[in-house]
Parts: C-alpha cells; sequence; structure tokens
C-alpha cells in the first residue's frame, strides 16, 4: 500500500525535502499555512502577514537541510517565523498606537490590590461589552502595544497556545523566562482589557 | 514560609499555575486567595485574558492567499534552484 505523502510526518516530509524534494516541501507549507498566517497576523498583522508568510517559507526552503530530525519541525518553523516576524517590526521600527508597559496592577503601600473586586474583574466582561469588530481592533492594538520580547511569548503561549516547554525552545530560552514574559504580558493586556470594559487595572 | 500579600501572590501566579512552586508557598498562596475577594476576581480575569484576545485574533487564511504563495514559492524556489 503506497503511502500519501499527507499522511507522512511532518519530520520525514522535512527529510524528503532536504534531498531536493519539493513536492514534500509544499506538503509541509499547505499543511502549515493557515497556522503560519494566524500566527504572523499576530506578530504582524494581516496586511503584513502574507510577506511574513512567504519569506518565512522560503527560509525553511533553503535552511531545510540544516534541519535536525530529533527535534520538531514545527517548533524549527515557529522560530523561523517568529524571528521573520520580529525582523519586520524593527524594520518598521514603529511606535504601537498604544503601549501597554505602563498598564500594571496598582497596590496600596502594604501590598494589597488597590481596587475593588468589581473592577479588578471587569477585563472578564470586556467580550460582552463591546461589539465584535471593535473587540479585534483592540485586541490586536493590544497585542501591538506589547514590548517585543513579550509580545512573542504571550503570541506563542497565550495565542497560539503551545506548551512553555516549546516555547522556551521557539525562543531560545529558559522555561521560568518564558512564565515571566507571558505573565507580564498577561498583566498588562488584562489592564488594558480591563480599562476598555470601565474598571481599571 | 511569611503569609501572601496580594502583590507577591500576583507575582508568583504564572508559576502557581505551572506547577513551579514549592508546596509551602503554594499553600501560602491558596490560603490567601481563599480570604481575599480581590485576588479571586483579579485571578478570574487574569485567567480569561488569554481566551478574549485569542477569540478575538483568530483570522482565517484567504483561499486566494493559498494560491498566491504556492506560485510565489515556486517562483521564488526556481531561481534558488537556478
Amino acid at each position: 500500500m503506497t503511502v500519501g505523502a499527507a499522511e507522512l510526518s511532518d519530520e520525514l516530509l522535512a527529510a524528503r525535502a532536504a534531498t531536493g524534494d519539493d513536492a514534500a516541501f509544499e506538503t509541509l507549507v499547505v499543511r502549515y499555512q493557515h497556522r503560519v498566517f494566524r500566527l504572523a497576523c499576530r506578530l504582524v498583522s494581516e496586511t503584513d502577514a502574507p510577506d511574513i508568510m512567504q519569506d518565512a517559507f522560503l527560509q525553511v526552503y533553503r535552511h531545510i537541510a540544516t534541519f535536525r530530525g530529533g527535534a520538531q519541525f514545527s517548533t524549527w518553523l515557529y522560530r523561523i517565523v517568529t524571528n521573520a516576524g520580529l525582523m519586520h517590526r524593527r524594520a518598521r521600527a514603529r511606535r504601537p498606537a498604544e503601549s501597554l508597559d505602563e498598564l500594571l496592577p496598582r497596590f496600596d503601600a502594604d501590598g494589597r490590590l488597590e481596587d475593588a473586586p468589581d473592577a479588578l474583574r471587569a477585563a472578564s466582561r470586556v467580550d460582552e461589552l463591546l461589539d465584535r469588530q471593535v473587540l479585534a481592533k483592540k485586541a490586536q492594538a493590544a497585542i501591538e502595544g506589547l514590548p517585543d520580547l513579550y509580545r512573542d511569548a504571550f503570541v506563542l503561549r497565550d495565542l497560539e497556545e503551545l506548551s512553555t516547554a516549546d516555547v522556551a525552545q521557539v525562543l531560545g530560552v529558559e522555561p521560568a523566562t518564558v512564565r515571566q514574559r507571558v505573565h507580564r504580558a498577561r498583566l498588562m493586556v488584562r489592564a488594558y482589557l480591563g480599562e476598555l470594559a470601565g474598571g481599571r487595572p | 514560609m511569611k503569609d501572601i500579600v496580594c502583590m507577591s501572590g500576583v507575582e508568583l501566579l504564572m508559576e502557581y499555575l505551572e506547577g513551579a512552586l514549592a508546596t509551602d508557598v503554594r499553600a501560602a498562596i491558596e490560603a490567601h486567595v481563599a480570604g481575599c475577594p480581590r485576588c479571586d476576581a483579579f485571578i478570574a480575569s487574569y485567567l480569561e485574558t488569554p481566551r478574549i484576545v485569542r477569540d478575538a485574533t483568530r483570522m482565517e487564511m484567504p483561499a486566494d492567499l493559498e494560491a498566491s504563495l504556492l506560485s510565489a514559492l515556486r517562483r521564488a524556489m526556481h531561481r534558488h534552484d537556478g
């Protein structure tokens, strides 16, 4: 029985692509394009996502021989896409419309959360309060307003739902560093959503 | 383990959720949160934040982009091979 290319593992396809099998490479493109598109939208923007995708898949094509089996292909691919996104953002060097890095929870002198429970809970109601399209814009603005390192960690861990261990591999840092970055990002985004919902950080 | 206040609990929240804390620290956090409506509210919104942003930014790849991506890649692959 012949096994169709669509049923082969990523790693086997990558090994074939490394020997010049373009069909194997294209199978990987088709398999991952939707995930890469979504990731690229979150790392850069919907407008720039096609450029990032093309750039990233071309890098995969050119460097597929350096991909070592043993590692997961998806982790390697995500690293390439994440780096392409970072390069793109740096080349633009555009200030985000809104910066989130000052948005953190407030504590009193004794270390107690300052705001009342209702205000603290406000972020969880934002999707009931805002129109879908408005929320989509605001959510994208929130991601764009994060500092670079936090943005990558937050997108990969909280939005793409990779495990902390996988994000650590993609970013080349320790899991504890991933947790710290995701935490900081989440504090900022949470506070931002809370403000949108009329509460305070 | 000293008593936890909101601030130190918030700082350790991600480590707590991922099971990266020592047992006595975990217990101290749980004891604090059980008696703190503010932390309870804070944690609820902290847990909801990823889902809200995830749902709001779930973009679908346009069908025409699939075709244009593949043809752009093929052109570049041939240049690369040539």
